[in-house]
């Protein structure tokens, strides 16, 4: 027990440390070169100059936005994965990403961007995401029960429909709005509104602190719903509680920085691996190791190619699934070797 | 009195510096037609940042680069320490936003759909770095090449023609396209006029059957695609060998310039008749 209680710790701390030395790296690369010396010295003075507006003006809210976005996804993926029972649920399976994506290719075709403001694409991204939450919600539920593999199911078609959908927005559309759609599709931690990103982070704070009220229901679903019931959880309301956090985290994840893929997918795997099945610890260590990958990859699609950029979702993909499919191998070989 | 004195001669100064101030000392472009156009107004000392799309003219990949088109770094940008930038509707929104709010006079450009809305944006782009004079008279030029143009081809016979911009899935230059505006300055008819801008059905190309076909490059595509129609020889296009290749540069990314040559170009392939006139 305290052997176990010291590896939590261990991993936490270690965690903690890695994202704020890849923030730290994050805010010392790129193609302006800042020395350490120099940051250390506007963190303390603060400043007006250039320099100064690069570090805190464009690298460090990235920086919070990655940490934000990352920790939410991987998040969501976590419980997603561990109330299906289901390793390859992540957190656009359900659909929601698709609903977000319409919501914004809608408000891009009718040019609502132009008469309300640029803060209306997350807005209505984030009003598609709820109404396909909705809409799998309404269609799952039968006599007060969630159906849990219809929800998939019905998920999964979702995102088929709504991709379609988006093609024939695409289809129809002007030229220079499908530049509008690719860029959200490709997703992107620039965001030039503060507000949006400090909402960004308590949200997915917020969604850190609640998801643990469900932990240990989380780790007796591992058993299966019907052990879980007869452990004494109230497995309904549970499974509604989960739905509902993971798609506001997810919905306004994707509503801010568009699509931004296998985050939620690799993080939660490898957590698994090196961490351990128990949510306790799986919930804050994914979160933490999400944050850590997702400023990682931002910051090397910053870097590769300066001054020109890569969408983030480019190395999130390769990075994350080179990585995932070492660690599988070689897993693989020490079960094994067994 | 002295003091007053004194005061106004201080507000005159000062009012010249400002002046002085409101043309832009430090301009980056991320958008190659934007470039060109700067470099036709002789603007190239204070263009400090180019994207790494802006080829012509050959002196303007010298200079120092911010990024592609669609993917600027918006941190090189700002070392730059720019007071102009002047972009395209293909540059990131958000980026445009982000560059507002750090308080650097950003400028978009949105896609001009025809002749008139691309020499309006040359003189809007002018007036920003204080050289309305010398664009209006670019202008003016263009205009009169323009016109020589159209009288030539005034009393010909106005061919059929088709404008592909896409392959696979076909793409049509429609009357909502920069293209048609050649066509119609060169003295021909496009099938696709009425058409919405997009996707364009080929059964509806050869319903139409056009006498003349020409292909906007797109990399290797183009000669592919000359291949593709030569199959259809019910085409008159086909039959009396007239579909043409012309190259996407000068076509997509347009100054004023850029649009007589291109226009010299089609006009020719609409009438060859009238070469070396």
């Amino acid at each position: 027990m305290r052997k176990r209680s010291l590896r939590w710790i261990f991993w936490i701390l270690g965690l903690g440390i890695a994202v704020a030395g890849i923030g730290l790296w994050s805010l010392s690369v790129g193609p302006a070169q800042i020395s350490f010396k120099e940051i250390i010295a506007f963190m303390l003075k603060g400043g007006s100059s250039t320099e100064y507006s690069i570090l805190f003006d464009i690298r460090l809210p990235r920086i919070i936005l990655g940490f934000a976005i990352g920790g939410a996804l991987s998040l969501a993926g976590v419980i997603l994965q561990g109330m299906f029972r289901n390793p390859l649920v992540e957190p656009y399976t359900l659909g929601i990403s698709g609903g977000a994506a319409i919501g914004v290719c809608v408000n891009i075709v009718l040019r609502l961007n132009n008469s309300l403001g640029v803060l209306s694409l997350p807005i209505s991204g984030f009003i598609g995401a709820l109404l396909v939450v909705l809409i799998i919600y309404s269609l799952c539920v039968r006599k007060g029960i969630l159906k849990i593999q219809g929800l998939l199911l019905t998920g999964v078609m979702i995102s088929f429909v709504s991709s379609s959908l988006i093609m024939l927005i695409m289809s129809v559309s002007r030229r220079e709005d499908l530049h509008g759609i690719v860029f959200w599709i490709m997703g992107s931690l620039e965001e030039p509104n503060w507000m949006l990103i400090k909402v960004a982070l308590g949200i997915s704070l917020l969604g850190l602190i609640v998801s643990y009220i469900f932990c240990f229901n989380l780790n007796a679903f591992s058993l299966g719903e019907e052990e879980a019931f007869h452990l004494g959880i109230n497995v309904e309301k549970t499974k509604r509680s989960l739905f509902i956090i993971t798609s506001l985290l997810v919905g306004f994840s994707v509503s801010v920085v568009g699509i931004i893929g296998f985050v939620g997918l690799v993080v939660p795997h490898f957590m698994r691996m090196f961490a351990g099945n128990d949510h306790r610890i799986l919930l804050a260590s994914s979160f933490l190791c999400g944050a850590g990958f997702l400023i990682f990859c931002d910051t090397i699609a910053r870097i590769v190619i300066a001054p020109m950029e890569l969408p983030v979702g480019v190395i999130t993909g390769i990075i994350g699934g080179c990585l995932f499919i070492y660690a599988l191998t070689r897993k693989q070989n020490v079960l094994g070797g067994k | 009195m002295r003091k007053e004195i004194a005061l106004v001669v201080t507000l005159f100064f000062a009012s010249l510096v400002y002046a002085g101030e409101d043309i832009p000392k430090r301009i980056i472009s991320l958008g190659p037609s934007l470039t060109e156009s700067l470099y036709f107004l002789e603007e190239e000392e204070r263009l400090v940042g180019v994207t790494s799309y802006c080829l012509r003219p050959p002196e303007a990949q010298e200079k120092e680069k911010v990024g592609s088109v669609i993917k600027v770094s918006l941190e090189k940008i700002l070392s730059l320490e720019p007071d102009l930038i002047v972009t395209t509707s293909l540059t990131d929104p958000k980026v445009i936003e982000k560059l507002t709010s750090l308080g650097i006079k950003t400028v978009t450009f949105p896609e001009p759909k025809n002749f008139d809305e691309l020499c309006e944006q040359f003189i809007k782009l002018a007036e920003l770095v204080g050289k309305k004079d010398k664009a209006k008279k670019i202008i003016h030029d263009t205009e009169e090449r323009i016109s020589f143009i159209t009288e030539k081809v005034k009393a010909l016979e106005k061919p059929k023609i088709f404008i592909q911009v896409g392959a696979k899935p076909l793409f049509a230059a429609s009357k909502d396209s920069f293209m048609n505006d050649f066509i119609r300055f060169a003295g021909g008819i496009n099938i696709a006029g009425e058409a919405l801008e997009g996707l364009y059905s080929r059964e509806e190309v050869l319903r139409k059957n056009p006498d003349i076909i020409i292909i906007v490059t797109m990399g290797i595509a183009g000669k592919n695609e000359k291949k593709i129609w030569e199959r259809y020889t019910v085409l008159n296009a086909v039959k009396n060998n007239r579909v043409y290749i012309v190259d996407s540069y000068k076509v997509c990314s347009p100054t004023p310039l850029a649009f007589v040559e291109t226009l010299d170009e089609i006009a020719e392939i609409l009438h060859p008749e009238t070469k070396g006139e």
